[in-house]
């Protein structure tokens, strides 16, 4: 067991292997420490914490061990998610520095395991799908695909491994009986959680199109969204009148949520009067998920309407 | 209608007594039943053998019979979540919407089809011959189940995005493209695989065949030449045409959009569906979801029928044009004429709701 790698990278089985080998317990100040390092992810302070001395880094594996359990205790979706991006962003960082030895023993714990195809780096297909970011030019179909692979390059790797230990982290089981060390801290931390989250988000179902209800369903879970979903949520909104304040409150759900960066882009989207996107555009964004046939998702209401 | 009703399950249970109808791994597999009212009436049901399943298709002959994509622990379980879900075969619908019966333009049409979402799963996906079951769905398209071990556990979403792939949903030429400076433009390689490699193959024909459909300086060979080179290393800044890479675009757009397929998105991504059992038939046309070796030749009016001989006397409730069916050319038949007809052709009719029995 290495402890440094495990420092780095806690989620992975080395992580796991510090705290039970150094029987780590969850102390008042790993407890602290766990605290902390949700409020970080709160803020998006996605530099890893690089600790040299032994105890240090016991107590760093320990503060995500216990970040972890008050995560499970609160079953906060929305503090998970955006735990989960922080410690993705921090794992990849270091990645992006790391040695040969250490990033196979990464790339084999997350199941990303490149190949060697026709002289090329590739991923078997249902590797790589699994391990998508929403992004267009992550979509399968922008990609070289040859004999059940995908043609991939090792930064590509490092991004896709990042997903793989988002997915990892999100992965929160249950923690019933949590102990009172765990419970204290847990209400402190809610208390220091920015007011803006999870917030109330209330549409009358079949009101939106599918694609739509889709992008809303994604912010009411508070998973992330890529720049295209979020671009066009908020051109429909717009569209649709509603007011600037409701679609700030909407997109506070997104665990990445930064009020002032959030706040620019409506206020800038709302100045420049963008249209709604086509159906057609919507299917080239990867948005679109159920073919409805309408031109535009503004026609959905009228269509239904229409259909009655 | 009761007399036809009878008379269909008769028929059915009969086909049913000599059909070969087996389901791969069917002690893990969901089935569902459906009749004259629906498709599915009942689901959640399961059989230990395809013995069990031929002696209920013969004692209970229902209209319509599926089974899960999915494999489960526990299929006959409800709710949903406590079959244990433990991975799916990847499912293909093709279809065309027609009206009663497919014109051979369109069964040539979703053939090609089928037979282009075939290459492209060998081709791109890696599948292997003996991973695909091609089925024809008894309606208006066929099936195509793919059964490789490395497709088994994908989600949804991950289908969603192999459908999407096949139909080209999303595809936008213009992400082949990068501005890597102020001079420098990276596009597709002739080298490049999937969509990429087709746009190359795509101008590079274009290029011989008709270059002045991209630029009418490209009569030249010089500057055809150029163009030919940007697609050896994926430098298109070399092209001697400023706008080569819209005017490229707007040439293969067309040409791409004929090589994607029109699967039914909704069917691939979900992966609790259920899908016609192969070698049964279709309650809304009596034909046969017949398990195929090749699209290539396949005609549903002759080689899907499920009742062979014997005629049927029908009255029909509409006027029916003269079609192909059975070997035979069958007459136009008015509205309130009675007719006896091959067995196969009178069933047709008769779920089809355009005629009625005699």
């Amino acid at each position: 067991m290495n402890l440094n790698f495990a420092c780095k990278y806690p989620f992975t089985e080395e992580g796991k292997q510090a705290i039970i080998e150094n029987e780590i317990q969850i102390s008042d100040e790993i407890a602290e420490k766990g605290v902390k390092r949700i409020v970080a992810a709160l803020n998006r302070e996605y530099r890893p914490a690089n600790p040299v001395h032994i105890s240090d880094q016991l107590i760093e594996i320990g503060s995500y061990g216990a970040a972890r359990m008050l995560l499970a205790h609160l079953k906060n979706r929305y503090l998970i998610n955006k735990f989960a991006i922080a410690e993705a962003k921090k794992a990849s960082y270091l990645m992006g520095s790391e040695n040969e030895a250490n990033l196979e023993k990464l790339r084999k714990e997350l199941g990303v395991l490149p190949q060697e195809f026709e002289g090329r780096m590739v991923l078997p297909i249902e590797v790589y799908v699994r391990f998508t970011p929403k992004s267009v030019d992550y979509r399968l179909i922008n990609r070289n695909v040859k004999g059940g692979f995908v043609e991939i390059t090792p930064r590509e790797v490092i991004r896709l491994m990042e997903e793989g230990v988002k997915m990892r982290v999100e992965s929160v089981g249950r923690f019933p009986n949590a102990p009172e060390v765990i419970r204290k801290n847990s209400e402190r931390l809610m208390k220091l959680v920015p007011r803006t989250a999870p917030s109330k988000m209330s549409f009358k179902e079949g009101d939106n199109p599918p694609c739509i209800e889709k992008l809303l369903e994604t912010a009411k879970k508070h998973q992330n969204l890529g720049h295209q979903g979020r671009w066009t949520l908020v051109v429909y909104l717009i569209n649709k009148g509603m007011p600037y304040e409701k679609i700030l409150q909407i997109f506070s759900n997104f665990p990445d949520y930064d009020e002032r960066i959030a706040s620019y882009q409506i206020k800038h989207a709302i100045k420049r009067e963008y249209s709604m996107p086509s159906c057609s555009m919507m299917l080239s964004y990867g948005l679109c998920i159920a073919n409805c046939k309408i031109g535009n998702p503004l026609r959905w209401k009228a269509w239904k309407q229409k259909k009655q | 209608m009761e007399a036809e009703k009878a008379m269909i399950r008769k028929l059915f249970s009969e086909y049913y007594g000599q059909a070969k109808v087996e389901v791969p791994f069917i002690e893990q597999r969901e089935f569902g039943v459906g009749g004259f009212r629906k498709k599915i009436e009942s689901r959640h049901m399961s059989f230990a053998t395809d013995e069990a399943l031929r002696n209920y298709l013969v004692q209970d002959s229902p209209l319509f019979i599926s089974h899960s994509i999915a494999y489960y622990k526990y299929p006959e379980a409800t709710p949903m979540e406590n079959k244990e879900w433990l991975g799916g075969d990847l499912i293909f619908d093709l279809d065309v919407h027609a009206g009663m019966f497919l014109t051979p333009e369109e069964i040539e049409g979703v053939t090609n089809d089928a037979i282009k979402l075939e290459d492209v799963l060998k081709e791109e996906f890696g599948i292997k011959e003996g991973e695909i079951t091609r089925v024809f769905s008894g309606g208006r398209g066929f099936h195509i189940h793919v059964k490789s071990p490395q497709f088994r556990k994908i989600n949804g979403d991950e289908r969603r995005e192999i459908a999407d792939y096949v139909s080209g949903a999303g595809l936008d030429l213009s992400k082949f493209f990068e501005k890597m400076d102020k001079y420098r433009i990276m596009g597709p390689k002739r080298s490049d695989w999937g969509y990429r490699g087709r746009f190359c193959r795509i101008i590079q024909e274009t290029l011989k065949e008709k270059p002045s459909k991209i630029h009418r300086g490209l009569k030249k060979g010089e500057e055809k030449n150029k163009v030919l080179s940007c697609m050896e290393d994926g430098n298109w800044s070399r092209s001697p045409i400023k706008d080569i890479v819209e005017r490229t675009i707007k040439v293969a757009e067309k040409e791409m959009r004929l090589e994607t397929v029109d699967v039914d998105t909704g069917v691939t991504i979900d992966t609790k569906r259920l899908i016609r059992v192969p070698n049964t038939i279709h309650g809304s046309t009596g034909l046969v979801a017949k398990k195929l070796d090749n699209f290539k030749g396949f005609e549903p009016y002759r080689d899907a029928l499920a009742f062979d001989s014997g005629l049927l006397k029908i009255k029909a409730t509409q006027d029916l044009s003269a079609q192909d069916f059975a070997n035979s050319t069958m007459e136009k038949i008015k509205k309130g004429e009675e007719k006896e007809v091959p067995k196969s052709y009178g069933t047709y009719l008769i779920l089809k709701d355009a005629a009625i029995l005699v």
